[in-house]
């Protein structure tokens, strides 16, 4: 594998070397192991053929020689001699066979030597020994197996065979397994080209997507095709793409919103100071207006807090603040404390529900997020003329919910609530700045539950999902 | 008048704290790292604190809360931190100080404040009735009057009163009320309390004189018998 080089930048970076691809390294590897798995059969199929082949050989010279020399044990040399003319004669294996006897003097008595001057020097106290050896026969040098031995007489018998045959076979055997190991390592090597070609096609196409991705071209996507490993990892890095493509959306979509949301009350701070300076001649009119704009900017200290409280919430560093505590307790405070509000908006604001809810969390951010609900309904469902807080436990779940009888919400706004800035249309012109529910869902995920918004025709209703303390 | 050690390490901030205080009435010291900040604190009595949360040198603001307390100083300290987030509230508070204000602050909210800590020996008090002008509260009987008249207040109503009677001609935020009265620590974030101390002023104020609620502008409430400067007409 290539190491990535940071003066080489992004993108192009050429064909790999053979040894640099991971698929030729892998075919190649593959072929290797053929090779190896090829050896080892080679070594069974020559030993299985060759390797008997000899053994049983060596068995008939050793089974002929015990028998000749049994025979001139028990008749004597003449009849050594003529067993020996008649193993010659019998048309058996006749012309490998070599066998010959000679006095102690050397005198040949019978068999096809041509002189036992050319015989090699053999160990011939040893019955059963056998040796490999080179000797001319017709003329020409043939390999032979002998075994000598010295009878009671004091002649000698040699018995042996010509190798010609075994040799033919091994040569055979050997040239096939030769030519058997040359066409796998070239496979092999073909293999892996053709491995390489293919393996860099499929990811040749997810580089170059991703080259266009890191030249800006956001939207591009890897094309899948088929189900395997590859189309897999396409799946998984457009999925990758997708969020951030959303999330990238979300930041965007947020600077655009805070430049947007700064813009209006800066503008009016400026106007305000502007008219300030003009009629810097009355003191009481330069006061108010100093005020109104230290009012303007602490707007904007708080939106800012509120989104940093966002990303805070998000990060999730708040596990340490998590204690058992009441739930419903926590709503009847905050319905008690906004009951007044309600009521100056003509409103009736009540809880009915469980009388304690044991849940793990944060107390204050808990009655943050319900004090934002409430705060919601009375703002967007004073029409209604009520809300509803209640708690109940369903299906081993807290269910904190704050319903209002007001227009509610429409469909199509409802996922997009929890968006930073987010504001339904008709609302834009109530006081707020699309913040308040991003940050309930926040704190309802640092908790580990979940924000149901619905359409209760009439009216909305948010429900927090958190799982109950046993 | 009380004096104020600031140790904060941001020469912006120790700035407009100082200066705000100074305006305020305050004798202000101000040292920018937990060394100097030490030895002050040990060098002198202080009235009040205004510690910053995260300091250069060898012990952060918690570090140097931790050796105040550990000495059994209980000098009030206030936190002044960044790190705005209830967690680090806790933590601030459980090193012993006696308040929290996260930046960005508002001038008026930390003088609100740090004139609560000063005057704090007077919160603990144990008294039985309160009395402001011609109104009286008696904790005993949960009773209040106004120029002998009763008054019928709700059981919360009664704790906002009790509250902005303790602090007396002292400036009181919406967000000290939140915690004071109802015990819980975020941003209202609406007039929820404007609500309440209207409700409340219905009450006392309405049928009587002089008004003793008067709010202030940009920074919360005050109960007094007479208005007080810079406050706008209730």
């Amino acid at each position: 594998m290539a190491r990535p080089h940071p003066s080489r930048g992004h993108g192009r970076r050429g064909r790999l070397s053979l040894r640099g691809s991971i698929a030729a390294r892998l075919a190649i590897g593959y072929g290797l192991l053929v090779a190896a798995a090829m050896a080892a059969l080679s070594a069974i199929v020559y030993f299985g053929t060759v390797g008997v082949f000899e053994r049983s050989i060596d068995n008939k010279i050793l089974a002929l020689q015990t028998r000749l020399a049994a025979s001139s044990l028990d008749d004597g040399r003449g009849a050594l001699v003529r067993e020996i003319e008649a193993q010659l004669h019998d048309s058996v294996d006749s012309d490998t066979e070599i066998l010959g006897l000679a006095d102690a003097g050397g005198r040949l008595l019978a068999g096809n030597l041509a002189a036992w001057g050319g015989v090699p020097p053999l160990d011939d106290a040893g019955a059963g020994r056998l040796a490999s050896a080179s000797m001319a026969r017709a003329g020409a040098p043939v390999s032979v197996r002998l075994a000598a031995v010295r009878l009671g007489d004091g002649s000698r018998l040699l018995v042996g065979r010509d190798l010609a045959e075994l040799d033919a076979i091994r040569g055979v055997v050997e040239r096939a397994l030769l030519l058997s190991a040359a066409v796998s390592i070239l496979l092999a090597f073909f293999g892996a080209q053709l491995f390489r070609a293919r393996l860099e096609a499929r990811i040749g196409a997810i580089r170059r997507t991703t080259a266009r991705i890191a030249a800006g071209e956001l939207s591009s996507r890897i094309g899948v095709h088929g189900e395997d490993e590859f189309a897999r990892l396409g799946e998984d890095i457009n999925r990758m793409l997708d969020r951030i493509e959303a999330l990238m959306d979300g930041v965007r979509h947020v600077s655009n919103s805070i430049a947007h949301d700064l813009r209006t009350p800066l503008g009016r701070v400026r106007n305000r100071l502007d008219r300030a300076l003009q009629a810097a001649v009355d003191p009481e009119a330069l006061v108010a207006d100093a005020r109104l704009a230290i009012e303007d900017i602490d707007g904007l200290i708080s939106l800012f807090d509120k989104l940093l409280q966002i990303a805070a919430l998000e990060a999730g560093g708040r596990a340490g603040s998590m204690a058992p505590l009441d739930l419903a307790a926590i709503a009847r405070d905050m319905t008690e404390l906004y009951e007044v509000a309600a009521e100056e908006q003509g409103m009736t604001l009540a809880y009915d529900g469980a009388p304690a809810t044991q849940v793990q969390g944060d107390r204050d951010l808990l009655a943050n997020a319900l004090a934002s609900l409430i705060d919601n309904a009375i703002k967007y469902g004073r029409s209604g003329g009520r809300i509803d807080v209640g708690v109940r436990l369903q299906d081993g779940a807290a269910v904190l919910a704050v319903r209002d009888y007001g227009p509610g919400v429409p469909a199509v706004d409802m996922d997009k609530l929890t968006r930073r800035f987010y504001r339904v249309d008709h609302s834009r012109n109530l006081p707020g700045n699309g913040l308040g529910l991003a940050i309930v869902a926040a704190i309802v995920q640092l908790h580990g539950g979940t924000l149901a918004l619905r359409d209760a025709g009439p009216g909305f209703e948010a429900a927090i999902r958190l799982p109950a303390e046993r | 008048m009380p004096n104020c050690l600031v140790i904060e390490d941001d020469a912006e901030t120790r700035d407009y704290v100082c200066d705000g205080l100074r305006a305020a009435g305050y004798v202000v010291v101000a040292e920018a790292n937990s060394r100097d900040g030490a030895r002050r604190l040990l060098e002198a009595h202080w009235d009040v604190v205004v510690l910053d949360r995260m300091l250069p040198g060898q012990a952060d603001g918690i570090g140097v809360l931790e050796q105040l307390r550990a000495r059994g100083d209980d000098t009030p300290v206030l936190i002044l931190s960044a790190l705005n987030s209830v967690d680090e509230r806790v933590r601030g508070l459980r090193a012993g100080s006696d308040d929290y204000l996260s930046k960005p602050f508002v001038m008026s909210e930390l003088l609100a404040r740090v004139e609560n800590l000063c005057r704090r020996a007077a919160w603990s008090r144990d008294v039985s009735l309160l009395q402001v002008a011609d109104m009286q509260l008696d904790l005993r009987a949960m009773r209040v009057t106004r120029h002998g008249h009763p008054i019928a207040l709700q059981p919360r109503e009664f704790r906002l009163l009790e509250y902005l009677m303790r602090h007396e001609g002292q400036i009181v935020t919406r967000t000290m009320l939140l915690e004071g009265v109802w015990e819980y620590h975020f941003d209202p974030q609406t007039n929820v309390i404007d609500v309440q101390i209207s409700r409340l002023r219905g009450k006392i104020d309405k049928d009587f004189s002089p008004p003793l609620i008067h709010t202030v502008r940009g920074a919360g409430y005050v109960l007094s018998a007479a208005p007080a400067d810079g406050q706008a007409a209730p």
